[in-house]
């Protein structure tokens, strides 16, 4: 799994970045904002896969989105190897565009209904003038082929394809610009379970040929495991852990991370009976009303009296980090 | 031990195709041809507002009387085998001049909506797209053109350029263009959220791509539909402006003088009446029919 990760400058180093809603303004009252993303920092490094997850409505795809400069930054930095993209402008952004990509979660939304299947994929290569028309068209037949699509499928249109075919063209769409990083936003969560598996191998394919690093958005905690190299768990805007893969899911630091892993389905039904689900009790705080203290503390099994007065800062255990003031 | 090969023979591999099942490739507007081909209802109409556009346009050609030429010897003849929809109190031939009003009507409708459309597009695309502050005033200000009474200004431009065809295009798309703009902007607002829009912005489209290739493709059966809405309006405005004698000057004729001509001796001769008003009722219907027709084929899942 991490035959090529290589030690270097990370491709994506994302230092502190913030991303606020505007929730309602105020003009005798202080404006509320929404803190989707809130004080997030980590690195992806080249050929890596860094899988997030998080329960709904946790900030994990605004994360990645604001990553992509699809959301303008609140605060914070955003580096592609070394270079502070946070403040560029959309033309600035334009090549570095074929760098960084993003697979989308919904198969049925992230292609255009009006497009044949070969207009999809050529359209990356149009609007960054790549190749001749010939040599596009070449391009075309190549990715279908790479994704594992058929040649004729080039003049069809998108809503005669199931779920699974129409994802491998946004992933053929998505490598027709040759990039290095790509954000996959739940590429997996739309489709049944045998698609998955399948769609997870192209990735990982594509990724040993390629030396793609991944930034992969999931909920699903088996997947992220099998396909991450590291994991970052975060909570309501929050990165609360963060590190190797397997050490994470097997030995979890944060206690939100030990409930986020408890619950994953264990497939041998004996070791099943033996595990303990933790439940989590408490309320979920509203994201509009965040509390001073750790954002975990109203439903922490483990929560003290330190926890309510301040933030926890994010410490390293080992080779991990964690935020939880039982590290500090 | 039951042997497989005594129940189960593995499959001729050219029969393996045959399972197979694939719908037909078929692009967008194809599909919705076909649908609208099958709604009668909307077909009849097609077929009755070609016939009229036909007769509009090559009619006054083919008759033998022309639409100003005046003769005393028959006034106000009934209709006849010569004359098919009589003649009216100068002489004239009603039949030619009925097709001279159909054909300016049409082109007031089809003119107007085809200006409201390219003004309303491009408006309503930005408004949306843009958004905020832009999308804001931009839309105050239609709400400002949408409140002023329509007959004010157009009585105005008409006593600027005088009453001809010219005015009367004018003056309905002044304001005839801000529904356009409204219906494609709230689509716009729509569409701009989904993921093809993002993914086109990951791409590094630029918004006049975005917009034009993404959007407003998208939106194009809803604009359909409105543009053939916005023909009937069009000739409905212009009927009853030069009903009430703003519109077009004599000796031309619009399907709406030709009711204000004939409406003085309604009572000695209605057939004056008559031909004009079923000429502008047939094409209006027929006209919506087309529009509700292209509106269940562009929307097949909107009830029946």
């Amino acid at each position: 799994m991490t035959e090529n990760v290589k030690e270097n400058t990370p491709i994506i180093r994302v230092k502190e970045l913030e991303k606020y809603f505007l929730a309602k303004r105020g003009y005798i009252h202080m404006s509320q904002y929404v803190k989707a993303v809130d004080g997030i920092s980590l690195d992806v490094m080249e050929g890596e896969t860094v899988g997030l997850v998080g329960e709904s409505g946790c900030g994990k795809s605004t994360l990645g989105r604001t990553i992509m400069k699809i959301y303008e930054p609140t605060g914070g930095e955003i580096f592609y190897r070394g270079q502070n993209i946070t403040k560029l402008s959309n033309k600035k952004m334009h090549n570095l565009r074929k760098s960084m990509q993003m697979i989308f979660q919904d198969p049925y939304a992230s292609l255009n209904p009006r497009f044949t299947i070969g207009d999809i994929i050529e359209e990356p290569m149009v609007i960054h003038n790549m190749y001749t028309k010939a040599e596009r068209k070449e391009k075309v037949y190549e990715l279908l082929e790479l994704v594992g699509l058929k040649p004729d499928h080039i003049r069809r249109y998108p809503h005669e394809f199931s779920g699974g075919q129409r994802q491998r063209v946004g992933i053929a769409r998505t490598l027709a610009l040759n990039p290095d990083f790509i954000v996959c936003d739940e590429p997996i969560s739309a489709l049944d379970v045998s698609i998955q598996a399948q769609i997870i191998n192209l990735l990982e394919k594509i990724q040993d040929e390629q030396g793609i690093s991944y930034l992969f958005i999931a909920h699903d905690l088996g997947m992220v495991k099998h396909i991450s190299h590291k994991i970052g768990v975060m909570y309501l805007g929050h990165l609360v852990e963060f590190g190797d893969a397997d050490e994470v899911y097997n030995h979890p630091l944060h206690p939100y991370t030990e409930a986020l892993m408890s619950a994953a389905p264990i497939p041998d039904p004996k070791l099943a009976r033996e595990s303990k689900r933790i439940m989590l009790k408490g309320e979920i705080p509203s994201p509009l009303d965040m509390p001073t203290g750790c954002p975990f503390a109203s439903r922490c099994p483990r929560c003290r009296e330190e926890c309510l007065a301040g933030p926890p800062i994010m410490v390293n255990v080992g080779d991990r980090k964690v935020a939880c003031f039982d590290y500090l | 031990m039951l042997n497989k090969s005594e129940y189960f023979e593995p499959i001729d591999p050219d029969e393996k195709n045959d399972e197979f099942i694939a719908i037909e490739s078929k692009s967008f507007f194809k599909d919705v041809c076909e649908r609208f081909v099958k709604n009668k209802r909307a077909m009849i109409a097609l077929v009755i507002f070609l016939i009229i556009a036909l007769m509009a346009i090559f009619g006054p050609m083919i008759s033998p009387y022309s639409y100003d030429g005046m003769d005393t010897a028959i006034m106000n003849q009934r209709p006849s085998a010569a004359h098919w929809f009589g003649t009216d109190r100068f002489g004239r031939d009603l039949f030619t001049r009925v097709l001279y009003g159909a054909r300016i009507s049409l082109m007031v409708g089809i003119v107007t909506a085809a200006i409201n459309t390219i003004i309303g597009v491009i408006y309503g695309g930005i408004a949306g797209y843009v958004g905020g502050r832009v999308d804001m005033w931009m839309m105050r200000l239609t709400d400002i053109l949408y409140s002023i009474p329509e007959l004010l200004y157009i009585i105005l431009i008409m006593l600027i350029f005088g009453s001809n065809v010219r005015s009367i295009i004018i003056g309905v798309c002044v304001a005839g263009w801000i529904s356009m703009a409204r219906m494609v902007r709230s689509q716009i607002i729509t569409l701009k959220e989904q993921e093809f829009a993002l993914a086109a912005f990951v791409l590094g489209a630029n918004s006049r791509r975005i917009l034009f290739k993404h959007l407003i493709v998208n939106s194009l059966g809803t604009i359909i539909v409105t543009v053939t809405l916005m023909i009937p309006q069009a000739i409905f405005m212009e009927a009853f402006l030069s009903f009430v004698g703003v519109g077009i000057s004599a000796p031309m004729a619009s399907l709406g003088t030709l009711a204000q001509d004939a409406r003085t001796y309604l009572e000695i001769f209605p057939y004056q009446m008559l031909f004009p008003v079923a000429a502008i009722c047939v094409t209006i219907f027929s006209l919506n029919f087309i529009g509700e027709g292209l509106n269940s084929a562009l929307n097949p899942k909107g009830k029946r």
